[in-house]
């Protein structure tokens, strides 16, 4: 089905948190103040590498007005954070490994008493050389920025004997892919607002994707117990993996318990630039062979990702990228290996698509050349090879079958954009325009071998409203609007009956993250598994208030109705009032796991064919894009807004990376370093077509129902880009974004008279 | 030790001086000399001083209440634009639109909607690196200035080129621009003008390279008068005089516009920043004129290449 405001009908709601939003009415997090706050800053490193000498702060906390000045020596926990492995200071010792490292941080009156607090401390610096390339970071020469040396995480796949497959091969393609230093460019930048409580709680408000995951390791810095922290955390302005991390947490929350205070810290974007994660920008090689029937025999993959200062979660990313490079196709002899290095370069981090959007672009870059060396059709060459619905997975791994590899490549097989690619109509002779089409499998979860837990709570509450509790975040993918939606129809409640709880840890469950495109999925099987105890508690509960048995009464809008649904019998209200006892229930299990042991194998997959259409100004080597057609095959549609918007949010995301975005940096240096210079796409690179056609179909029997789609509407469009672009100008791209240089041409109307002087 | 402090924290924020006219404006930034700066929008400072790229001065002359230097006039010969006009003021501006539809391409490309509704025409010039720039250039436009003593007006052109040697006046205040009318001739009978502007990204984006030309054909096609003039990014904006002269008196064709091509390769000196190469900026500064041009004239139809429209 095609997904639009039309083919949805009725199911196209607007979202209960839509109109605050769009009107600026809502109040964010980093929106909140509190009588008596206090304003706290961060003293960051002005070094890529250095050795700290000595801070002195004796200045700074002579003026009146600042009110705390905290160093390392403040930390009363583990001076470290990390969500897997916390390696990163949240205050410095000894030394800086990047310019966004945090020395110090001050809590004052007014945000210009903090300012002049920070230019008041002194940092002793001895500066040590810049580790910045990720290949000599490896050499034994490079600076060690870690104890265990410059090597994060280094691991490798292989299958069937690659040497030998290579030497029967026809055709070899062999190309090195590099991708950028993205940033999420979320909108409302990290922040928050930290109160000490009486009895001495503290209450954190500031976003992230997973509330238990920031209390767990604050309580760990803090030397505090867990449940002496409360986690607020919804709504928030924007993530796309870049707060599941801690950023300024660490700092108001030591800063309100030295003070005793409220304490505020609201990154500046400038600020946000320097300290916030990015997508790991990587260098894949890959060796790939094919048959004379273009059967592929061999495939040959090295990946060097720059994870920078510190690990946060560089080694998943790593594993998500060599699962990913391995994809959907079929090998007789595969050989990958992976290395995440530290370098001085930020902090390289989790970001929508894990690893997975730098895998496909090149992977689908071999697809493509392999299938032109053959003469082949690509998406022909693409089914040839593809893995069908009982193959393992990647990694050799059990998944869950369904058709949806070949469901997807059907649907972009007969889809106009792709059948019309050969018509190329332009308006002027230096505008090109070409097609190109790529095909994504992408895992959801976070993969065998890592605590996934899942799960959620249905209550009614004393005021008659049907609460609906879970452990996920709002950063604007919908979840909210999904789950109203998932309550109406599946439980046959009214949208004023509900009342949705998340983003809170005094209130919520653990229901593990909201990532890795997990979360509709698991508050849909959470709905499954509560559905029918609740239901049938409500009936029960009400048959004994009416005397009338619970075959006579039916669940619905408002409460609880008699059989043919013509009399609301009792409200929701009353019905709580009249409850013997609370009627509450929580279910909790783990996301779906492979049954084979591999660490991080994924055992749900979503699968998606994507096709673009470009068009390239010769004369200047700007590319446009002008069409996008996305297929995929994620199960049932719970929210189609909510589908379409992750389809085209992702995409526009995957536009940026494509053409304009990268963290540039020198020696350590970020370049761009605000908005006016790393430039993401604005409406009119974006206003081109897209249709998003969703496959809804599932095998008979299959019990995960909707499979995740907050990730696969950025991975396919980068490649299709690449391969649009030389359909249109014959040159071929390794390296995004698309540097238009590389693709302007002398109009061709000179060049015969430049050829003939 | 408190007092030193509030002398601090004094010093982050600037005051703001509110002259009534102009006279009144240029004595304050004579008197305050490099302590004060105008702002009229103040778009463009405010991200200089946020960036570092300017530190914040002790005191901001803010031009906006002067009355008489807001709004658009046509005159016999010319429109007489206030320096202090909104650039979405000049853009919806009727006699704009239609006498100088370029300048409204140059406006349009200007940074976002609810920057153009505070920033100032004005203020787009006096920057040195504006859009707006290369189309006063070509059209010749004069700048009138206030000077303290008698208003001074000097061709677009000559002011840019002045600019390359060294910094105007900083108490020169910009009062008006006069935007020539053209109108074609029994001698010109055919006149063009074009206006592109290159960045890295379809919209609110700085400028990798701005082009503009301007010109009429005579009634045998050949080049009757011509103003080329290109920018970009921190690129002084100025006239490409060689490719000028290369097409007066011209017809123009493939071999012409091979050798316009290749004088503005050579004669395009852009500053470089890390985000394009010289050899990218003056390649489609040349691309850009040229096709412009291959356009614009009949084109070479004699070799059997149909010409598109315009």
């Amino acid at each position: 089905m095609i997904l639009n405001r039309t083919t949805s009908g009725g199911r196209w709601r607007i979202r209960p948190d839509g109109p605050d939003k769009v009107t600026g009415k809502l109040a964010y997090l980093t929106d909140m103040s509190r009588e008596g706050m206090l304003i706290g800053r961060v003293l960051r490193s002005p070094h890529p590498h250095a050795g700290i000498v000595a801070i002195h702060t004796d200045n700074a906390r002579k003026i009146p007005g600042v009110h705390a000045v905290i160093t390392h020596a403040d930390v009363p926990g583990l001076n470290r954070f990390g969500i897997v492995n916390p390696d990163q200071p949240v205050l410095c010792e000894d030394r800086v490994r990047f310019i966004g490292d945090a020395v110090a941080a001050v809590a004052a009156e007014t945000p210009e008493l903090a300012a002049l607090a920070l230019e008041s401390i002194e940092v002793e610096y001895v500066l040590l050389p810049v580790v910045d390339d990720p290949v000599q970071a490896q050499s034994k020469l490079s600076p060690k920025l870690h104890p265990g040396g410059n090597v994060l995480h280094r691991t490798q796949y292989g299958e069937g004997k690659v040497e030998k497959e290579f030497s029967g091969c026809k055709h070899i393609v062999e190309e090195t892919y590099m991708t950028p230093r993205q940033m999420h460019t979320y909108m409302e930048t990290e922040g928050g607002l930290f109160i000490p409580e009486e009895g001495g709680r503290l209450t954190v408000y500031s976003p992230t994707q997973h509330g238990y995951k920031d209390r767990m390791q604050l309580a760990r810095i803090l030397g505090l117990p867990e449940f002496n922290i409360r986690v607020v955390s919804s709504p928030i302005g924007g993530s796309f993996g870049g707060k599941d991390e801690l950023n300024v947490q660490p700092y108001g929350a030591l800063l309100a318990l030295v003070t005793g205070k409220p304490v505020k810290i609201h990154h500046s974007r400038w600020e946000s630039v320097r300290a916030g994660l990015k997508r790991h920008p990587m260098t894949i090689k890959m060796r790939t062979g094919v048959d004379g029937e273009g059967r592929i025999l061999a495939h040959r993959v090295s990946i060097i990702a720059d994870t920078g200062a510190y690990a946060t979660l560089g080694a998943e990313v790593l594993n998500f990228c060599v699962e990913h490079v391995i994809g959907p196709y079929r090998y007789e002899s595969v050989e990958v290996e992976g290395v995440s290095v530290y370098t001085n370069n930020g902090v390289s981090g989790e970001f929508r698509g894990f690893g997975g959007n730098q895998a496909i672009f090149a992977l689908e870059g071999q697809m493509d050349r392999l299938a032109e060396r053959l003469g082949m059709d690509p998406w022909e060459f693409r089914l040839l090879n593809m893995r069908k619905p009982e193959d393992p997975g990647p990694l050799g791994q059990e998944i869950v079958r369904t058709d949806g590899a070949k469901q997807v490549w059907d649907a972009l097989a007969v889809n106009p954009l792709w059948l019309q690619r050969q018509e190329t109509s332009k308006s002027e002779h230096w505008i090109r325009r070409g097609t190109g089409a790529a095909f994504v499998m992408h895992g959801s979860g976070l993969g065998f071998g890592i605590p996934d837990p899942a799960g959620g709570m249905l209550a009614l509450a004393a005021d008659g409203k049907i609460e609906a509790i879970f452990g996920y975040e709002e950063f604007g993918q919908g979840l909210i609007a999904t789950l109203e939606l998932m309550l109406i129809e599946q439980f046959g409640f009214g949208a004023d009956d509900v009342r949705i709880v998340i983003g809170d840890t005094d209130l919520v469950p653990h229901s593990g993250s909201s990532t890795a495109s997990r979360a509709t999925g698991m508050m849909w099987k959470s709905l499954q598994k509560l559905r029918g105890p609740f239901l049938n508690r409500l009936l029960k509960e009400a048959s004994s208030l009416l005397s009338i048995p619970t075959e006579s009464l039916r669940v619905g809008i408002g409460g609880i109705w008699n059989d043919t649904q013509d009399h609301l019998l009792l409200t929701y209200g009353q019905l709580a009032q009249g409850a013997t006892e609370e009627i509450i229930y929580q279910t909790h299990f783990p996301f779906p796991a492979s049954p084979t042991k591999r660490i991080g194998a994924h055992y749900l997959y979503t699968y998606a064919a994507v096709a673009v259409q470009v068009e390239v100004n010769m004369l200047t080597g700007r590319v446009k894009l002008l069409k996008q057609v996305h297929a995929v095959a994620a199960g049932p549609v719970m929210n189609p807004q909510g589908f379409l918007g992750q389809i085209e949010g992702g995409s526009g995301m995957a536009v940026g990376f494509a053409l304009t975005e990268d963290s540039d940096m020198d020696k350590g240096v970020y370049l761009t370093r605000n908005l006016d210079t790393y430039l993401i796409p604005s409406w009119a690179d974006l206003n081109g077509e897209i249709e998003v056609q969703a496959i809804e179909d599932l095998p008979e029997g299959d019990e995960h129902g909707p499979r995740g789609v907050g990730e696969i509407g950025s991975v396919g469009i980068a490649p299709a880009i690449a391969e649009a672009v030389y359909q249109a100008t014959g040159k071929r791209l390794n390296k995004l974004p698309i540097d238009p240089e590389l693709l302007q041409e002398v109009p061709e109307f000179l060049t015969k008279a430049v050829d003939g002087r | 030790m408190a007092s030193e402090h509030e002398n601090m924290l004094m010093s982050m924020s600037p005051s703001v001086l509110h002259p009534r006219d102009m006279t009144e404006a240029w004595t304050f930034k004579k008197l305050l000399d490099s302590d004060a700066v105008y702002v009229a929008g103040g778009t463009l400072l405010r991200t200089q001083w946020e960036s570092g790229q300017a530190a914040m001065p002790k005191h901001l002359i803010d031009l906006s209440s002067i009355p008489g230097l807001k709004g658009i006039e046509k005159e016999e010969h010319s429109l007489a634009i206030g320096a202090l006009t909104p650039l979405s003021e000049c853009r919806k501006d009727e006699h704009i639109r239609l006498h100088c539809p370029m300048l409204v391409d140059a406006i349009r490309s200007i940074a976002a909607i609810s920057v153009r509704n505070v920033a100032t025409i004005g203020g787009n010039i006096v920057s040195r690196v504006g859009d707006c720039l290369p189309v006063f250039i070509v059209c010749q436009a004069d700048f009138e200035w206030n000077t303290g003593l008698s208003p001074m007006t000097e061709d677009a052109s000559e002011w840019t080129e002045r600019l390359q040697a060294q910094l105007p006046k900083a108490s020169h205040l910009l009062t008006r621009i006069h935007l020539p009318l053209f109108k074609t001739t029994e001698i010109v009978p055919r006149r063009f003008g074009a206006f592109h502007k290159v960045g890295r990204r379809e919209a609110f984006t700085p400028s990798l390279i701005t082009v503009a030309l301007n010109g009429g054909l005579k009634a045998d096609g050949t080049v009757g008068e011509i103003r080329v003039a290109a920018g970009g990014g921190q690129t002084i904006p100025h006239r490409l005089f060689a490719a000028e002269k290369l097409m007066k008196g011209q017809q123009i064709n493939r071999e012409l516009l091979a050798a316009v091509h290749q004088t503005i390769v050579d004669g395009y000196k852009p500053k470089p920043d890390p985000f394009a190469t010289e050899a990218y900026r003056k390649k489609t500064a040349a691309n850009l004129i040229v096709a412009e041009l291959w356009k614009i004239a009949a084109g070479p139809s004699d070799e059997g290449r149909e010409r598109d429209d315009p």
